[in-house]
């Protein structure tokens, strides 16, 4: 009896699954006919990117005026070497609905500059030079040799390309290997990188040829990559690790 | 636009970036694979025999004797974007173009000019740093036309080496060391790079231990040739009467080994008496004012100076092994030196200062080994399976000469004071052994 009773209630439920399944096909029909007759004019919306980058870029000659480095959306293989904490970085270009929406804010402005114009008007406003590559936003550390000053990520990526390029410079014959000598050196570095006059001994070693070769291998290493900041930064030249 | 304020401000972090503009953080520079300067040497411009092959010869000359400094590695003609020659009139001319030898490598740049007459060859050169563009050594040298052009040659480049490090190249030094490939123990003298070997003795006894006077006109050695006894000698160049040095002493005490003190009047000497063990003395060349600086049952042997003449390293057996002492050059304040190794001998000081250069015995065979005075540092010089032995310094303490068996023979080698570019001097037949580096000339 209780497998009769349920098969009478299997049937009842059936018959209402198929008049379900009918109404549910009938709508599905018209939903399709709708998409179809909608198709032209919904493809406006499906990839507007193309149509609005092209709105609000800079002509060709504004873009070429802005600094190249500061227009590079990604960053360059040097800084990826550089091991830094995870933090939040620099947001990538927004996409153009996004910059549409700035057009709408600021219509005037949004006609000849991009999002990076605008950030370095803010840092000319602020006083910040503007900086030769774009890093992740990070907290400031310390380097060995650095006196314990705290030092930006951006800082920190430059100091790494130019001690590589400065190391490769310098020549260091055998005879001053094994030795504790020490020389700081104070250079004028313009915000192109190039080495401005002679670098200025701060702190000799002792060895005026040692000390010689150290400007030497400044002057060879000009021009420098581009420093966050142009203006006088201090070298220090150790003739073994164990400073 | 203040939104776009806050929104910069926000994406720059410029408040972390502001803090730190007030003191910017030093860059630390350590030294990278770089040893050697670049050189290009044009050949020197002579108007009497322009295309006289010696002019070709005696720019490789002065590179070789560059090479042997290790400061400098050469680039080859080929590679030249101005020409091979230099241009004539030398000494009126104050301008090259530098970015032409820069784009190609160079950091140095030597050029010069031949001036012969009947008697005398004068030899004008200049060196140029090419980084900066400016020229950093001018020199003329005028002399007799029967010095040998390599002579020459060498002395430019010891000059271009001094110029760049502010010691001289050692180019145009000699090596006295022992040979017995004449089939007795001798004297033999070479040039630094391995070069004009000849015979110093020919008394076909045994003869050792060479040692350079300071004017490097005499050598002194132990020989044997008298009464098959070790006494003290002199071979000499000059004005210096070559024979036995100090007879004064008689014939009864051994003369074991002399070296000489860095002003060339006292000779400090192991000597001993008959049946007992060596001590070690200081004498005047004269053989007057003997000296006895140890007096002990204990062997003591291999002194050396330190560069001012104020002390001595020696080794002694007095605390069990042979080990490294100093003392004061009248055998006050005795102290050790040398704490590790069971087996420290020949110790050697090198002319600045710096280091003592001594032998350790390592599982039968022995390694060279540099310890500064103060005993602080202690480091490997040169290691190897088979024996390295009796190192002697450079004058420009740079580099070192030893011995070595490591390819069978003994044969002697040069390296540099950090161990590098080591070099072997002689090869063939026989055993070489016991180098002694010749002072700068003079």
């Amino acid at each position: 009896m209780t497998s009769g009773f349920a098969a009478e209630q299997g049937g009842d439920r059936r018959r209402e699954f198929r008049r379900m399944l009918i109404a549910s096909g009938i709508g599905h029909g018209v939903l399709l006919m709708g998409l179809l007759v909608s198709v032209p004019g919904s493809r406006s919306f499906v990839s507007p990117s193309v149509i609005h980058v092209d709105l609000i870029a800079p002509p060709a000659a504004s873009r070429a005026a802005r600094p190249a480095a500061v227009a590079k959306p990604a960053p360059k293989p040097v800084q990826k070497q550089v091991v830094l904490p995870e933090k939040p970085s620099l947001p990538k270009p927004k996409p153009a609905a996004a910059k549409r929406e700035e057009v709408v804010i600021e219509p005037k402005v949004a006609e000849d500059k991009s999002l990076d114009d605008l950030l370095a008007e803010f840092r000319a406003e602020q006083g910040e030079p503007a900086p030769s590559e774009k890093v992740a936003a990070q907290p400031p550390v310390t380097v060995p040799g650095g006196a314990g000053i705290p030092v930006s990520a951006e800082v920190l990526a430059w100091i790494h390309r130019v001690k590589l390029r400065v190391t490769g410079a310098w020549i260091v014959p055998a005879g001053f290997r094994r030795q504790s000598l020490r020389t700081e050196v104070v250079v004028s570095i313009d915000a192109s990188g190039i080495v401005r006059g002679a670098p200025r001994i701060v702190r000799r070693s002792g060895n005026p040829w040692y000390d010689e070769g150290v400007v030497r291998g400044i002057e060879k290493a000009s021009p420098l990559p581009a420093p966050p900041e142009p203006g006088e930064w201090t070298f220090i030249f150790a003739s073994d690790e164990s400073y | 636009m203040i939104q776009l304020a806050a929104l910069g401000a926000a994406v720059l972090g410029v408040g972390a970036a502001r803090a730190q503009t007030g003191e910017r953080v030093p860059v630390l520079v350590t030294p990278g694979a770089e040893r050697a300067y670049r050189i290009a040497v044009q050949r020197f411009f002579d108007a009497v025999a322009p295309d006289d092959p010696s002019i070709a010869s005696f720019r490789v000359a002065i590179l070789e004797a560059l090479e042997y400094s290790s400061a400098f590695s050469r680039i080859e003609e080929d590679a030249y974007l101005e020409d091979s020659l230099t241009s004539p009139p030398f000494e009126e001319s104050d301008t090259i173009v530098c970015s032409n030898w820069g784009q190609i490598g160079t950091d140095v740049l030597l050029q010069g000019e031949i001036v012969r007459d009947a008697a005398q060859i004068g030899v004008a050169f200049r060196v140029w740093d090419i980084t900066r563009c400016r020229d950093l050594l001018r020199r003329r040298y005028t002399q007799s036309s029967d010095v040998k052009p390599i002579e020459v040659a060498r002395r430019i480049a010891d000059d271009v080496v001094e110029a760049f490090l502010g010691v001289r190249g050692v180019s145009s030094t000699e090596i006295a060391f022992v040979s017995d490939r004449s089939g007795s123990k001798e004297i033999f003298v070479m040039d630094a790079d391995g070069s004009r070997q000849r015979a110093a003795t020919a008394n076909r006894s045994i003869n050792a231990f060479p040692d350079w006077s300071p004017a490097g006109d005499a050598i002194l050695y132990t020989s044997y040739r008298y009464e098959n006894r070790p006494y003290l000698f002199l071979s000499s160049r000059g004005q210096i009467e070559p024979g036995r040095l100090l007879p004064q002493l008689g014939d009864d005490r051994s003369q074991l080994r002399g070296v000489f003190d860095p002003a060339g009047e006292r000779i400090a000497l192991v000597m001993s008496e008959p049946g007992g063990a060596s001590d070690i003395y200081t004498v005047l060349r004269n053989g007057h004012r003997l000296r006895r600086l140890t007096n002990s049952s204990a062997i003591e042997v291999s002194p050396t100076w330190s560069p001012d003449g104020e002390r001595l390293a020696f080794v002694s057996d007095r605390s069990g092994t042979p080990q490294i002492f100093l003392a004061d050059a009248d055998g006050g304040n005795p102290s050790r030196l040398t704490f590790t190794g069971d087996y420290n001998t020949h110790p050697v000081w090198s002319p600045d200062g710096m280091w003592i250069a001594y032998e350790t015995r390592v599982d039968g065979q022995f390694d060279i080994w540099l310890i500064d005075p103060d005993g602080n540092v202690n480091v490997p010089l040169v290691t190897h399976p088979r024996s390295d032995e009796a190192p002697s310094w450079a004058p420009n303490s740079r580099k070192l000469v030893f011995s070595s068996t490591r390819r069978g023979n003994a044969d002697i080698y040069v390296v540099d004071r950090d161990g590098s570019n080591l070099r072997r001097l002689t090869q063939g037949s026989g055993n070489n052994t016991s180098p002694a580096w010749g002072p700068l000339p003079r």
